[in-house]
Formats: C-alpha cells, structure tokens, sequence
C-alpha cells in the first residue's frame, strides 16, 4: 500500500516516486501547495476506492498521515 | 501555443494539466470580465493565439436566481465577449456552451430557469459565433452529456478550492483544450485511406458476392452503413478519401454501383487502388498521385497483418486500431476525427478538396517502384504446414473447393465424396496447408490436388488459397515444395493450368510469375496449360522466407 500511494502521489504532483518518502510534506516538497493537495485527495480516493472526509483533510500534511488514514479504514 | 483560460471559478489545477503550452490564468478568478474589458489588463500584454472562455452555469447564476437577472447577465457576459473578440481579431475565443445543473428543490410545474438560462446563452452564442469570425464554440456541455454530470463535477473539490470539476472532468476537459490547440499548431490529416471488405462492409466481396454482403439500413449491418454516413461526413468537412483494397476492381466497383445501402460512391473518393499489390506500395502511390505526404495520411483496414505492413514500411502513416467489436464502428469513426482530422472550421474550399484532389490524381500516371516487402514479410514469422489431407480435413478441402473464388487456378469444385475419393486412390494427391504468423493462425487456409499421370509426369488439378493469406507469395513457397517432393518422388514433368474466371485474377498473377514453362494447351476462354520440366529447375523463382513444416502421409 506504502509504494502504490507514493506513486499516486508523485503522478498527482507529476514528480518522480523516487523524489518523495512517508515523510514528504505539503508544503516542502515544491509541486505539492494547497492545490495539489486537493488533487492527491482525488487521485487518493479514486485510486484506494474511497472517500476522505472532508473534515480530516486540513489535518493531512504528510504522505504518512495519507497513509496512516488509509491503515485506520482498513 | 500561448493560451489564456478565463473562468468564473477556479481554472488554476486545469490550466496545470495543459501541457506543452503557455498559459496565462488571471488571478483571482472572479476577475475574467474585467480583464476581457481592459486593454490594459495583462491578458492583452501576455497576447495569447486563443482564449478559452469557461463558464459555470451555477457561478453565473449565483445571485441571480431570477429570470430577468440570470438572462441580463448572459447577454452581458456575452458583449464582454463580443468587445474583447472585435478589439483583437488575431485572437481566437474559444467561448464554452453553458451546464445549469438544478439549483434546488423544485416541482413539475417550476419556471425551468437552469433551461432558459442554457437556450439564451447556447442562442446568443452561436449568434456571436456567427458576427464574430474569430469566435467559436467549445461545446463542453456536450463532454457533461457524455460523460454525466455525477462524474463531471464535484461537490468536494468546489467546497475544499472552487475546483468545479471532478478529477475525471478536469482531465476530460484538459484533453480538450490540448486537442484545440494541438490542432491549431499542427496541420492536420489530410487523407483517410480505408480498405474495402470488412472495413466498408461486412463480408469479402469476391467471396461472399454483392448480395452477401452486409451493410444494410438497420440490424446488423447497419454498423457498416452508419460508418459510412460518418465517413461521408468526414469528407464534407474537407477530408479527402481514397480506397486501398486487395480485391479485384470489377467486384469492388459493382458494390459501389448496383448495392441500394452503399452510401459512399465512387466520386467520394479522390484515388483508388484496388489490386493486389502490396498496401505499402499502393499508399506511396497515392501520395504520388494525390501530391501528399504519407504523413498526412491515416490508413484504416480491419486486417492486422495489413496494419502492420503499414506501420513497419511506413512509419509516417498514421494507423490506428481497427475496433475489434464492430459495433463500434460509429465511434471509431468519430475517435478519428477528434485525434487525426479536428479542425476548427471548414471552408468551402475544404468541401470541394476530394474533387480538385480527384482531377489531380486522374492526371498523374500510375506508378509503381521498388518497396521493401521482403522485410516485412520476414518480419511476420510465417509458418506453414503442409502435409496430405486427412479424414477429418475432408469437409474443409471440400468447402474450400466450393467458396474459393480469388486464388483459384481452376476453379474445380469437389464434393466431400470426390476429395475422399481422391486421397483414398493416391493419399499423397490431396494437400492441405495451415498458415500461422505472430498475429495468430490462419487455420487451414490453403489446398492443392496434385495428380500422378504416368511414371515420371503430375499435374496440378487444384491450387487455391483463401483470401485471407493471399498477398503474402505463401503460394510461391507451397508450390516450390511440392515440386521439390515430386521431383523426390522421380516426377520430371509437372502440368500446371490455369482457368480465368471473373474473379481469379490472383491466380493469374501467380501463374504470369512461374518460370519456364512451355504451353501445351490453350482454350478459347483464354484458359492455359503449361508444362515445367521440374528435373533440374523450379517454376517458383521467389525465395522461400516462411517456416515450411511439412507433414507426412
């Protein structure tokens, strides 16, 4: 799961997987600003099949709380 | 090519997707009118070759959830269109059509606001589009229609960053920008060259005859007729057709002229070439006649082997995939036009093009010159086996007999009992071979009746081959074979006829390549017999280039 949502990240910020690790972070890393954060959120959800409330998104900065939320639903 | 995006939300995450163009979004997206209304505004200083308007239907509305309001407002959106389209007519507005989904809860009786809003901006669209040379229609109405508007939109990305559009429907409408404007930098295909049988039609022509063909008005065969309606549609926005078709032109013609459901005619097409040449050649030719470059041509035939010839000879034709479910013809057609042959407009002179090109072609003399067919035959990986006709071959060396009309070179027809009893008097007399290439297996596809006449002499009562491997000089190296086997066998003289039909002009071409024989006989009908003195020399002078697998009795 850790690698499928490292590469749906990097193709929603259309950077190399190998430019990002869990620790990646909105912000630091240059393509991700907030409006590539909502589009990780879509490609995250089409691609995991679900739906990040809207609510816990603003509490979302890394590629390991993607992950952590994903763990926590399955 | 420089592009600006107007919009009434935000177009920042669609105007990233555009790729290979420069874009300019002005900031803050309530800022559109504003900066269409300003020669000062850094629109007019980054100069854009187009500007795409985007409208939301409910941003329009919002406010304005009136019908006096909501159609003002349409009508001034529209003359701040019109102003900035008159101030630069260098520049192209490529202006949205308009999606009001509903606004809310209503009845069956409720004012249909969302709708009139939609008619009074689709209506005073396409009369702008009509005043206004340099302004055209982006119907993205149409892309929400087919794509649905639960797919289109998204009620997340509106509330998280006035991203109206889902993922799906921002991509969906990238693709389309980058198609107009990739049509606007790149010339586009000029040329649609499309086979005949199981292409225009369904059925083989010289085997199946006019009357078995289908293409029909409705059922089944009406997929073939309504590719052929958007074909002609094709045409009358300037696309010039020209036909390549292995067949004889006889048979070809006589659909064109005596099937009720051929929408396409002859005069449609600017060129044809129907023969049994190879395809690649026959393309060159048509770039010669027509006076176009290859690459300006798009090559449709269902046959992938053809496809492939083309691709590896000619690298600079465009070939797509033939639709293996031809009920999606209508589509496929329509996938072409948007990725090959969009253009903005068409011009009249775009309407009479097929028949200047027509008058150019019937001036330029046939030509023909050395292509590289060899390569591409190697690069098929061919297999043949051949070997005697078994029991259970029996039905389909009958039936072969019986169908087989292109390569034929006697036409004989046999019944079952006839083909048993003949492998049952000699088992060697009756052959059959199986093609296979890399695209897969032809099945038994190929039958010869060789009959012993003396001691040291055969004849050749029975040489045909199905159409669906013809072309490719598979005949050339079964024959060489099975001269090789007779000569092994002490055979010296080798008897070969050929018998013209309507529709055996394969045969003929074969017969016309065979070296060093000696007629013996001649009919009236223009029908030859040839004897081969196969001791020392081959009739087949072609190089074998296919695996020959043969089989034993």
């Amino acid at each position: 799961m850790e690698e499928k949502l490292i590469a749906v990240v990097a193709a929603a910020l259309d950077v190399p997987a190998s430019s990002l690790t869990l620790d990646s972070r909105l912000g630091d890393v240059e393509a991700w600003d907030s409006l590539a954060q909502i589009n990780i959120v879509s490609e995250i959800e089409s691609a995991f099949g679900a739906e990040i409330p809207i609510e816990e998104i603003g509490s979302i900065e890394t590629v390991r709380d993607f992950l952590r939320w994903l763990g926590e639903r399955a | 090519m420089k592009f600006a995006l107007l919009s009434n939300v935000n177009v920042d995450s669609l105007a990233r997707r555009v790729a290979g163009h420069e874009g300019y979004v002005p900031e803050g997206f309530g800022a559109w009118t504003r900066e269409l209304a300003d020669p000062a505004a850094p629109l007019w200083a980054f100069a854009p070759a187009v500007v795409f308007v985007l409208v939301d239907g409910r941003e329009l509305l919002r406010g304005r959830d009136e019908p006096g309001a909501a159609e003002s407002e349409v009508d001034a959106q529209l003359g701040w269109i019109e102003g900035a389209a008159a101030r630069a007519p260098g520049t192209k507005f490529l202006v949205s059509s308009l999606d009001v989904p509903p606004l809310g809860p209503r009845t069956l009786r409720h004012p249909f606001l969302e709708r009139r809003v939609e008619e009074r901006w689709r209506a005073g669209l396409a009369a702008l589009a009509t005043r206004c040379a340099n302004v055209y229609v982006l119907d993205t109405k149409e892309l929400v229609e087919e794509h649905g508007r639960a797919a289109f939109y998204s009620s997340k990305r509106w509330y998280l960053g006035a991203l109206r559009w889902s993922l799906d429907g921002e991509k969906l409408l990238a693709r389309e920008l980058v198609r107009v404007l990739g049509a606007l930098s790149a010339a586009p295909k000029k040329c649609l060259v499309l086979d005949l049988d199981n292409t225009l039609w369904g059925g083989i022509v010289g085997e199946d005859g006019v009357a078995g063909l289908r293409l029909a008005e409705t059922g089944e065969g009406a997929r073939y007729k309504d590719f052929q309606r958007r074909i002609l549609r094709l045409k009358e926005l300037g696309v010039v057709l020209a036909i390549v078709s292995k067949n004889n032109p006889d048979d070809a013609f006589e659909v064109f002229d005596t099937h009720p459901q051929m929408v396409l005619r002859r005069g449609d097409f600017a060129a044809h070439r129907i023969n049994w040449t190879p395809k690649p050649q026959n393309l060159r030719d048509l770039a010669a006649d027509l006076d176009l470059g290859l690459d300006s041509f798009v090559f449709v035939d269902d046959n992938p082997v053809e496809r492939e010839a083309v691709r590896s000879e000619l690298p600079e034709v465009t070939v797509p995939e033939f639709p293996s479910d031809t009920t999606r013809l209508p589509e496929f057609l329509d996938a072409l036009h948007r990725e090959h042959f969009f253009a903005l407009e068409s011009t009249d002179e775009d309407r009479q093009r097929t028949a200047s090109y027509l008058a150019n072609a019937q001036r330029a003399a046939a030509r023909t010159s050395a292509g590289s067919i060899e390569e591409f035959l190697a690069g098929l990986a061919t297999r043949i086996t051949l070997g005697p006709a078994r029991e259970d071959d029996v039905a389909r060396v009958a039936q072969l007999t019986q169908k087989t009309n292109q390569f034929n070179l006697t036409t004989r027809r046999y019944t079952e009992q006839e083909i048993d009893a003949f492998r049952r008097a000699d088992p060697r007399s009756v052959l059959v071979a199986s093609v296979a290439d890399k695209y897969g297996d032809n099945g038994k596809v190929c039958v010869l009746i060789v009959r012993r006449t003396g001691a040291h002499a055969a004849e050749l009562d029975t040489f045909l081959m199905s159409c669906r491997v013809m072309g490719r000089y598979i005949e050339d190296q079964i024959l060489g074979h099975v001269v090789e086997t007779l000569r092994a066998a002490g055979v010296t003289a080798l008897r070969v006829t050929f018998a013209p039909t309507k529709k055996n002009a394969p045969a003929r071409s074969f017969v016309e390549r065979l070296d060093g024989g000696r007629v013996v006989a001649e009919t009236p009908e223009g029908g030859r017999t040839w004897e081969f003195d196969i001791a020392a020399a081959s009739p087949v002078t072609r190089p074998p280039y296919a695996e020959l697998v043969a089989g034993d009795a």
